[in-house]
C-alpha cells in the first residue's frame, strides 16, 4: 500500500447471506489516492453501488463479506455496522447519494440536518454548529445561507437540496467523499454546477472522490482514474485519459463505443453501438471470464479460466486476449 | 414571514370554528329526529316503572314535559335551547343537564385520558421495537399481542381482569372510583382513585394499545426503508437516535389522525367498560338516559359530545401543520 493511498480495497467479495452461491462482488479490489478521484463505472447491477456501502459499512441486511479486506487510512474497516465505524462515517466519510428529493428529512429544518452531523462527530455548542452550517451553506453555494438555514427541504429545488446533501458530507472536513450517482436524478445544467462544486471542494480540502456512475461523459470530466466493473468484477482501470484513448478490455471498448457524441458521423465511423447479449445473474457461475458469452473476442480459454487482473503498460485489465501489443507506447 | 404564517393560522381556525357551529347544528337535529323514531317517551318510561299510571297522569306529564307539542315546536324549542348554550332541565333527575354533564364529566376525562395516554406511550414503544426488530422474534410477540388483544372485546377483559385481579387475588377494587366508606382526602384520596382507576384504565387502554402498535410498526417500517434514513445513517447518526428522532416524527402522522377520532369519541366511547367498572362517567349517565327515555339530556350529551369530535379534529389538524411542515393550513 502507497504511502498517499487513503482507501484500499482489496480482494471484496459479497455475498447473500442465505444464498451463498448468489455472489454479488467475486474479488473487486483498487486503491483510492488522497486527494484525488476515482471513478467506478458500469452498468446497473454491476455491484458498483454495494461495493460502497461496503466502504460505509452500510451492507444491507442479507448480505456478508466472504473475503477481503478495506483498509482506511491505515486501519481495516467492517463492512458491516458498528460503534466505531459509526464514528468514522459522516466524520472522515462522507457520503452524497443519488435522490437529493428524498435524501433530506421533511420534518426538520436544513440547518438542523446539517448541524446534526458536526454535533454528533464534534465537541461544540449549538451557536458554533449554527455558525459554521451558515459558512458551509455560503461554501456550497446556496442563496441567502442567514435565512436558508431555517428552511424546510420542500421549498428547496433539487439542485439546492442535493448541495446540502453535499454540506452534510463536507461538513466535518472527511478525508473520503463517496458521490454514489450524484447527479443522475439533476437537470443536465444543475449536473456540471453540482460537479464543479464537488471539484472545488476537493482542490479547496483535499478530500478524496469516489465517483459512482455510469455517465462515462462525467468521469472523462472530472476523474483522475477509471475503474470499469463489470458483474462483480473490475474489469479494467486506468488514468482516466488512458483509458478513453487506449481502452483494452473488450467491454470497456464496448461501453466507449455505446456512449452517444454529438455531431456527425466522420466517414466510415459505425454508428451508435450495443452490447449484445445480458449481464449474467449473480447466481450464476460461470467457469471462465464472465463478459466472455457476450465477447467477440472470446476464445477456448476464456470459457475455461477466470481471467486475473494484469498490467499491461499502465493499465490493470482482466482480459487472456489483451496483449501488450495492443497497448499504446 | 412568520406573521403571515400566524395570521392565516387564525383564519384558518376560524373559518373551521364557522363551519364547526353548522356542523354541530346538523347533528343536533339528526340526532333529534332519530330519537323521536324511538318508541315510548319519558312519561311512559316513569309510568312503566311506577308500574301503574291511569292516562290522565300521563297527560299531565307530558305537558309538564313540554311532549305534547307538535314536533316542529319541540324541535325549534331544542335548537334555540342549543343556540344559546342552554342544556335544559333534567326532569328525571330533577336537575339542570349542565350540572348532571358536568358532574360526570371528570370522571369520564380521568379515565379516558388515563387510558389513551397509557396506550399512546405503549404503542409506540411497542410500535418501534416491533419495526426496528421486523420479522424477529420480539417483533412476532407484539404482533401477536396487539392482534389479540385488537381482536378480544374490551369488556370480555375487563371482566376477565376482575375476575383474576379484584376476585382472586384481591389486589384492587371491582368497581367504583374511590372508597365509599373511607372518607379520604388529600394525597389518599388521590391514591385510593388511582387504585381504583388501574383496571378499567387498561381495560380500555388495551384495545388503542393494540391499535396504536399495529399503526405505529406500519408507519415505522415504511419510513425506515426511505433515503434520508440511509443519508442519516451515512452521517453517523445512532440507531437510537435514527429511529426515535428521524423515523418516528414521520411515522406518527397517521397515528395522530386516530388518536383525534379516538378523543372524539372520549364521551360515549366507554360505555361498556364505564358500565363493567361502575364506573360514574358519562357513558354511564348515557345509557341510563337513554333507558329512561330522558332525551333532554340525552341530546344535552350527544350535543356535547359532537362539539367534541369537532373540536379533537381541529386540534388534530394544528398539529398536522406543527409536525409536519409540509402541511400549510389555508
Amino acid at each position: 500500500m502507497a504511502k498517499d493511498t487513503l482507501l484500499s480495497v482489496e480482494d471484496l467479495h459479497l455475498s447473500v447471506s442465505h444464498m451463498p452461491e448468489a455472489r454479488i462482488l467475486r474479488g473487486v479490489s483498487f486503491d483510492v489516492t488522497r486527494g484525488k478521484t476515482l471513478a467506478i463505472v458500469g452498468e446497473s447491477g454491476c455491484g458498483k453501488s454495494v461495493t460502497s456501502l461496503a466502504v460505509m459499512g452500510l451492507l444491507p441486511e442479507g448480505l456478508t463479506k466472504t473475503a477481503g479486506h478495506i483498509r482506511f487510512d491505515g486501519t481495516d474497516l467492517p463492512v458491516t455496522d458498528n460503534e466505531a465505524m459509526r464514528k468514522i462515517r459522516g466524520d472522515r466519510i462522507g457520503m452524497v447519494f443519488q435522490e437529493p428529493m428524498a435524501a433530506l428529512n421533511p420534518v426538520y429544518t436544513i440547518g438542523n440536518q446539517v448541524a446534526e452531523v458536526i454535533l454528533e462527530h464534534e465537541n461544540i455548542s449549538r451557536a458554533e454548529a449554527r455558525e459554521r452550517v451558515i459558512a458551509l451553506m455560503r461554501e456550497v453555494g446556496l442563496p441567502d445561507p442567514d435565512h436558508i438555514v431555517d428552511e424546510y427541504p420542500h421549498r428547496l429545488s433539487g439542485g439546492q437540496r442535493q448541495r446540502v446533501v453535499i454540506a452534510m458530507a463536507l461538513a466535518c472536513n472527511p478525508d473520503l467523499l463517496i458521490a454514489d450517482e450524484p447527479t443522475t436524478a439533476l437537470d443536465v445544467t444543475v449536473q456540471a454546477q453540482i460537479m464543479r462544486l464537488l471539484k472545488g471542494a476537493q482542490a479547496e480540502l483535499g478530500v478524496a472522490i469516489v465517483l459512482i456512475t455510469h455517465n462515462l461523459g462525467l468521469v472523462a470530466q472530472v476523474a483522475d482514474r477509471v475503474a470499469v466493473m463489470y458483474a462483480g468484477r473490475k474489469v479494467e482501470e486506468a488514468e482516466t485519459r488512458r483509458l478513453f484513448s487506449a481502452p483494452l478490455h473488450p467491454y470497456t471498448r464496448g461501453l466507449l463505443a455505446a456512449t452517444p457524441r454529438p455531431g456527425r458521423r466522420q466517414e466510415g465511423e459505425l454508428p451508435l453501438s450495443e452490447i449484445p447479449g445480458m449481464v449474467p445473474s449473480i447466481t450464476e457461475d460461470l467457469r471462465g471470464c464472465r463478459f466472455a458469452p457476450r465477447c467477440p473476442l472470446a476464445s477456448d480459454i476464456c470459457h475455461r479460466v477466470i481471467p486475473e487482473p494484469r498490467m499491461i503498460g499502465a493499465t490493470s485489465v482482466a482480459c487472456h486476449n489483451t496483449t501488450e501489443t495492443e497497448a499504446p507506447a | 414571514m412568520t406573521a403571515r404564517r400566524h395570521r392565516s393560522t387564525f383564519r384558518y381556525i376560524g373559518k373551521r370554528l364557522i363551519h364547526a357551529a353548522f356542523t354541530i347544528l346538523g347533528i343536533a337535529v339528526i340526532n333529534f329526529l332519530l330519537l323521536q323514531l324511538a318508541p315510548g317517551d319519558a312519561a311512559e318510561a316513569l309510568a312503566g316503572e311506577a308500574g301503574t299510571a291511569d292516562a290522565e297522569y300521563m297527560e299531565s306529564l307530558r305537558r309538564q314535559f313540554g311532549l305534547d307539542r307538535s314536533l316542529i315546536e319541540q324541535l325549534g324549542a331544542f335548537l334555540l335551547r342549543i343556540v344559546t348554550l342552554d342544556f335544559g332541565w333534567s326532569f328525571r333527575h330533577g336537575m339542570s343537564n349542565w350540572d348532571l354533564i358536568m358532574d360526570r364529566l371528570p370522571a369520564t376525562l380521568l379515565l379516558m385520558g388515563a387510558s389513551i395516554l397509557l396506550a399512546l406511550i405503549g404503542g409506540i414503544v411497542m410500535g418501534v421495537i416491533a419495526a426496528r426488530n421486523v420479522g424477529r422474534l420480539p417483533d412476532r410477540l407484539i404482533s401477536v399481542g396487539a392482534l389479540l388483544l385488537y381482536a378480544t372485546p374490551p369488556f370480555w377483559i375487563g371482566l376477565m381482569m376482575i375476575v383474576l385481579f379484584s376476585v382472586k387475588l384481591g389486589w384492587v377494587p371491582t368497581g367504583g372510583m374511590y372508597d365509599v366508606i373511607g372518607g379520604k382526602t388529600g394525597f389518599a384520596h388521590v391514591l385510593d382513585v388511582m387504585w381504583h382507576l388501574a383496571l378499567p384504565v387498561l381495560t380500555q387502554a388495551f384495545f388503542y394499545l393494540a391499535i396504536y402498535t399495529r399503526l405505529v410498526r406500519a408507519g415505522m417500517l415504511e419510513v425506515l426503508n426511505l433515503e434520508y434514513i440511509r443519508v442519516a445513517r451515512a452521517k453517523g447518526i445512532s440507531e437510537n437516535r435514527i429511529a426515535y428522532r428521524h423515523a418516528l416524527r414521520n411515522a406518527v402522522l397517521p397515528l395522530l389522525t386516530v388518536v383525534g377520532a379516538n378523543i372524539g369519541t372520549f364521551l360515549g366511547g366507554a360505555v361498556l367498560t364505564e358500565s363493567i367498572f361502575s364506573w360514574p362517567g358519562i357513558g354511564r349517565l348515557m345509557f341510563d338516559a337513554m333507558m329512561q327515555r330522558d332525551l333532554n339530556l340525552l341530546l344535552s350529551i350527544l350535543v356535547l359530545s359532537s362539539i367534541f369530535v369537532v373540536i379533537a379534529n381541529l386540534l388534530v389538524d394544528l398539529l398536522y401543520a406543527v409536525i409536519n411542515p409540509t402541511v400549510e393550513l389555508k
